[in-house]
């Protein structure tokens, strides 16, 4: 009995023989901080077009005429808009980056008080249409973007700065008045 | 500091005389006292106003720092020229050096008709008299305002600048990034100005029904301005006038009523509330002497809303020496 079971013990011993080393594998990357680069990165890269776009349009100082000031921004607006031709929404925020940004959304509006909520809401304009690579609707306000979902946000460029416009979260040219891209449905429904 | 009640010099007028006054707000000069020759010399000829000044109350130093202060202006409405012919009939007797702008200052499109008819029509007499503006921006406004020279900011959405040793702080509060932060953090730690003022568009305290205070910006902000001892912040936002208790020893006004009115807003019985005022368009006109600011409320028709004083914020205590040290 005893032998028989050394027998079967030895026959489901594996046989280990020393093998060649293991190839050296990078440490897997964090998912978030690989989104995140890689956002900011295409966050330079349109840095990069609205420069070119700011060396083919005369340059805006201050000025006593308005006419000036809107000149201006429609120029350098279809000078980014000639040189974005075909861009496609999303291209900005990319795919990965849009997850952790709802997530923080979504987080951020969880955190809220429904007076918060309530009064958030009020800003948003909502019957909007918009479009990557098209004007904001000057007729309508910016809604104010909450504080402290900017501090969880990364930074951005002067040229560029977040905006909610009803569920979704835009990225808009500050002095062009464009539509960089748009991140649809990142907002949750407040309820009223 | 304190805010107390002023006690203007009135003119003796029986009770509901004056009551009727304030109401129809049609005689003029009740609690104003004729100016002094000083500064009826300094009145330029072009002010003479269009309307009487109501009862703007006349400036209490000779050398002092003066300003007005409006808020969500720029709709070109009516009641915005009527309430631009009200400063400038103030002007005449309490002769502000210039003017805070709370934001909002272009509703709607922002062609250059636009500006024409939403800023330089209704302050043309003030523009004319070389009065300068300073504005901030509102949720309404495009931040390409700030290459508007009228607007005085700089080619900046936030800045800061000085009068009379006075510090002001125009921030842009519809997008507190971190640059921001940091920029108020570093003017602000750097000010050796006893006086400092922030002012800027959506009110860290209200008591307005339809927004309400902006807690997620007086998250960022309040540490920042107690740390730095900022004793006065004007915004606007909210289509009323409304002073708070002071807030931790700051007080905030709130002064959107420049032109837009939301009529009955201010939340009946509002522990925040000092004063309130919702039933019409108004203004403010605002006097630094030495420790002391001094303010009053006008209503579009010249009726006095509100008036008071503030005392500056004192300088923190004199750290005590730790045990340790003494030892």
């Amino acid at each position: 009995m005893t032998a028989l079971a050394l027998t079967l013990a030895l026959l489901l011993v594996p046989v280990v023989t020393p093998g060649p080393p293991p190839a050296h594998q990078p440490a897997p990357a964090n998912p978030i901080g690989t989104a995140v680069l890689g956002f900011k990165q295409r966050v330079a890269d349109y840095v990069k077009v609205h420069n070119d776009a700011e060396s083919k349009v005369p340059k805006l100082s201050e000025t006593n005429d308005p006419a000036k000031v809107h000149d201006r921004e429609a120029a350098l607006g279809a000078m980014i808009k000639s040189l974005r031709t075909g861009a496609k929404e999303g291209a900005v925020f990319g795919a990965d980056f849009r997850v952790i940004l709802e997530r923080e959304v979504r987080k951020d509006f969880r955190s809220r008080s429904a007076a918060d909520r309530k009064a958030l809401i009020h800003e948003l304009p909502a019957k909007m249409t918009i479009a990557v690579n098209t004007t904001y609707p000057t007729e309508l306000p910016l809604a104010t973007f909450p504080a402290r979902l900017l501090q969880k946000l990364p930074d951005l460029p002067p040229e560029l700065e977040y905006r909610i416009v009803g569920h979704h979260i835009v990225l808009r040219d500050v002095t062009a008045n464009v539509v960089v891209d748009v991140a649809r449905n990142v907002v949750p429904t407040i309820p009223s | 500091m304190s805010t107390r009640p002023f006690r203007h010099r009135r003119v003796p007028v029986p009770g509901p005389v004056l009551l009727l006054t304030l109401l129809l707000g049609a005689v003029p000069f009740v609690g104003v006292p004729e100016p002094t020759a000083a500064q009826t010399a300094a009145r330029p000829a072009a002010a003479k106003p269009a309307t009487t000044a109501g009862a703007t109350i006349a400036p209490h130093a000779e050398k002092s720092v003066r300003f007005a202060v409006i808020g969500d202006t720029g709709t070109g409405g009516r009641q915005q020229y009527e309430v631009g012919e009200r400063l400038t009939a103030s002007h005449a007797v309490f002769p502000f050096d210039f003017v805070l702008m709370l934001g909002d200052n272009i509703y709607g499109g922002e062609r250059p008709q636009d500006f024409i008819k939403k800023f330089e029509l209704p302050y043309k007499a003030l523009l004319d008299l070389k009065v300068p503006f300073y504005a901030s921006l509102g949720n309404h406004d495009d931040p390409n305002q700030r290459f508007y020279k009228p607007f005085n900011m700089n080619g900046e959405r936030y800045y800061t600048f000085e009068k009379g040793g006075v510090r002001f702080f125009a921030l842009d509060s519809n997008y507190m990034d971190q640059a921001q932060q940091d920029w108020i953090t570093k003017e602000l730690s750097s000010s050796k100005n006893e006086w400092k003022i922030a002012f800027f568009h959506h009110p860290l305290y209200s008591s307005g029904e339809r927004h309400g205070s902006e807690v997620d910006l007086r998250s960022v902000l309040e540490p920042l301005f107690l740390e730095h001892r900022v004793s006065v912040v004007f915004s606007g936002h909210e289509h009323f006038y409304e002073r708070l208790k002071p807030q931790k020893g700051i007080t905030y006004f709130t002064s959107g009523g420049g032109a837009k009115l939301r009529e009955g807003n201010i939340r009946v019985g509002s522990a925040m509330t000092a004063k309130g005022f919702d039933t019409d368009r108004s203004y403010m006109l605002v006097e630094i002497a030495d420790k002391t600011l001094y303010f009053q409320t006008l209503s579009r028709t010249g009726a006095l809303i509100d008036s008071g004083q503030v005392e500056v914020m004192p300088p923190p205590p004199p750290k005590q020496p730790s045990d340790a040290a003494v030892r």
